[in-house]
């Protein structure tokens, strides 16, 4: 007999359907086979599909199986094909009769026929929600993040005992009820606060602006001055991701298998900071089967670079054009796929190897060589693309001070966060009816449009790109930045004092 | 243990003989071995040359005997018959025999896949 059963294949973030065909011939000698450009993992389907079925207490028919994963040309990976399999082997070897349509079966077995969390599964549930009255039978612990997706009957599967009682009827699987966005408004804190970082209130506002409008932000100081513990504050100022960007998010960590088990949705922006050895694979994202890197995963959130000039430069200069285009395109001899990658890059860099370059107190024992070499490991177009660059530079003595009265005007990330909230609110309403959220993603054509600089500061900007003959690209980015200020100062027009705060971030000696 | 199993062996091969001749097969040649290997029987269906492998088990408790017969073993008999063959283009096709014993050596099941390869 012959059934078939519906399943999906990802490939990048996009989701075709997979017909699994199940032939059990009365016929022919014994054997299982599995056709359709299946890789390893899918090939060995076939031993956990056994295995389980005798272990949940069913025959695992001696006859010739083949099992067909169409369409044929597409490549098959990963061990979601277990479920539809087994359900296929049961049904066409008369084991199990089911007259549904519009289901959907997706899900790794175990040994014991209990499923294992699977990645992919939001991906799913969106392609089901295409059909009507679509039902998806998925993992258990994997099964909260289909819960988002309306539309969609999302049925958490145990295990291959409970499947089948389910389809027969003698013990119903209760399906999960739906789940809205809940995005959590409460502030919470991250690593670190901003009020914990002595002085630096120049790197702190730069840090608010780069919160608020998705800039990129380049701090250079010192070691030891606080670089590393201001950006990892920046978690506790980002906005709460919108229900649109948190499903963005979710789908890119579905796909790579990020979710732990029961999550639903992410609700927090993603903070990324892979260290410098990173391949370029990993920061870009690739592999046969091409997944997401950090770029990616750091979509709408922070991609975090510590100690920048010491990533390879072959690896870093690959940020590139994710930075320009939000966006990755992985090409692999499996075909290509495309992953947003819209981040906002915080980078962290010494003045010099020795790091004290500039230090009002301390002597730098660098060479001209030595430091020449280490600044053209960043290479002018990647510092182009930076909008903020900011001179974190030594704190004075008097403000570490832990026995004199705290500084009572210290900016709090509450205070920051609330600032930044009310700018992005600005923002969306902006880019209202676009797939924008951010000042940042504005293309030029988007400047002109939304832009709305005064004549004067127009003027202002004009005589800067003339002193210190700034490219199109950084003249853009400018009013962008200066637009975020005004933003945050929560004016209808850019004006020159706007302007010339966006200009004195434009520097780096 | 091993010339138990030999006893099993032959003892399916002899039942299989019986069978396939009562199902009207010709049989020409019974263990044909030669240092690379054996071809349990060597029949004629009509104008058909037959390699038969059988395999023999006794009981189920080590699973089924068509389990044991995977695709090295037939690739094993097919370089055989194109020995047998001699380099000879005749019609030809293998079948399996699969025998499932009780503990007195009496047959439990016999299965014949004709064409398997």
């Amino acid at each position: 007999m012959l059934v078939k059963i519906n399943s999906i294949s990802n490939v990048g973030l996009e989701t075709i359907p997979v017909d699994v065909e199940v032939d059990v011939a009365e016929k022919g000698f014994p054997g299982f086979t599995i056709v359709g450009l299946a890789s390893k993992a899918v090939e060995e389907a076939r031993e956990r599909v056994k295995t389980a079925m005798v272990n949940s207490g069913f025959d695992f028919p001696p006859k010739k199986i083949t099992v067909n994963l169409a369409p044929a040309d597409l490549p098959k990976d990963g061990a979601a094909y277990d479920l539809p399999i087994a359900i296929g082997v049961l049904i066409a070897s008369g084991q199990l009769e089911c007259t549904f349509s519009n289901a959907f079966f997706y899900g790794e077995l175990s040994l014991d026929g209990t499923l294992r969390p699977t990645r992919g599964i939001l991906l799913l549930a969106l392609f089901a929600n295409r059909t009507s009255d679509a039902k998806i039978f998925v993992p258990k612990p994997s099964a909260p993040e289909a819960t988002m997706v309306k539309g969609v009957t999302v049925y958490p599967v145990g295990t291959l005992t409970d499947l089948v009682r389910h389809i027969n009827e003698s013990s119903p699987i209760k399906p999960l009820p739906h789940d809205i966005i809940r995005i959590d408004e409460e502030f919470e804190s991250g690593e670190s606060d901003l009020k914990d970082v002595a002085g630096q209130e120049q790197a702190k506002r730069a840090l608010i602006i780069a919160a608020a409008g998705g800039h990129n932000l380049l701090m250079w100081g010192p070691p030891g001055t606080g670089k590393t513990m201001l950006a990892r504050a920046l978690p506790g100022i980002l906005p709460p991701l919108s229900p649109d960007e948190a499903l963005e998010v979710t789908r890119i960590y579905s796909v790579s298998g990020l979710l732990s088990p029961g999550t639903s949705i992410l609700t927090k922006r993603p903070f990324r900071s892979p260290h410098h050895g990173v391949s370029a694979a990993g920061l870009i994202g690739g592999g046969s089967s091409p997944q997401p890197g950090e770029v990616s995963l750091a979509h709408l959130g922070v991609l975090f670079l510590d100690e920048m000039p010491e990533f390879s430069r072959s690896v870093l200069e690959g940020i590139r054009q994710p930075m320009e285009d939000g966006a990755v395109e992985i090409v692999r001899v499996s075909g290509h796929v495309k992953y947003p990658a819209s981040f906002t890059l915080i980078a962290a860099i010494n003045p010099c190897p020795c790091g004290y370059l500039g230090h009002p107190r301390r002597a730098c024992t660098c060479t001209q060589k030595m430091i020449a070499k280490y600044r053209h490991r960043l290479s002018g177009p990647i510092l182009d693309r930076i909008d903020l660059t900011v001179l974190v530079a030594p704190v004075d003595v008097e403000k570490l001070s832990l026995t004199r009265q705290a500084d009572t005007n210290n900016l709090t990330s509450r205070q920051a966060k609330s600032m930044v909230v009310k700018a992005r609110a600005i923002q969306s309403k902006r880019f209202i009816g676009t797939h924008m959220y951010t000042n940042s993603q504005m293309k030029n054509r988007d400047v002109k449009l939304f832009g709305k600089l005064t004549v004067e500061a127009e003027n202002f900007l004009k005589l800067a790109s003339e002193k210190y003959d700034f490219s199109a690209r950084s003249y853009m980015r400018l009013i962008k930045v200066a637009r975020t200020i005004a933003d945050l100062a929560n004016a209808e027009t850019i004006l020159p004092v706007h302007m010339a705060e966006a200009l004195q971030y434009k520097q780096l000696t | 243990m091993k010339q138990f199993n030999r006893q099993t062996g032959r003892a399916g091969e002899g039942y299989a003989a019986t069978y396939l001749e009562k199902k009207g097969y010709i049989i020409l040649e019974q263990n044909f071995s030669n240092k690379f290997g054996e071809i349990d029987i060597i029949a004629r269906d009509k104008h058909i040359l037959v390699f038969v492998e059988v395999k023999t088990k006794i009981g189920s408790d080590f699973g089924i005997p068509e389990e044991m017969i995977n695709s090295g073993k037939l690739q094993r008999v097919r370089n055989m018959a194109t020995m047998y063959m001699k380099g000879e283009l005749r019609q030809c096709r293998i079948d399996v025999v699969a025998i499932v014993l009780d503990e007195e050596n009496g047959i439990k099941r016999l299965t014949h896949y004709e064409n398997v390869y």
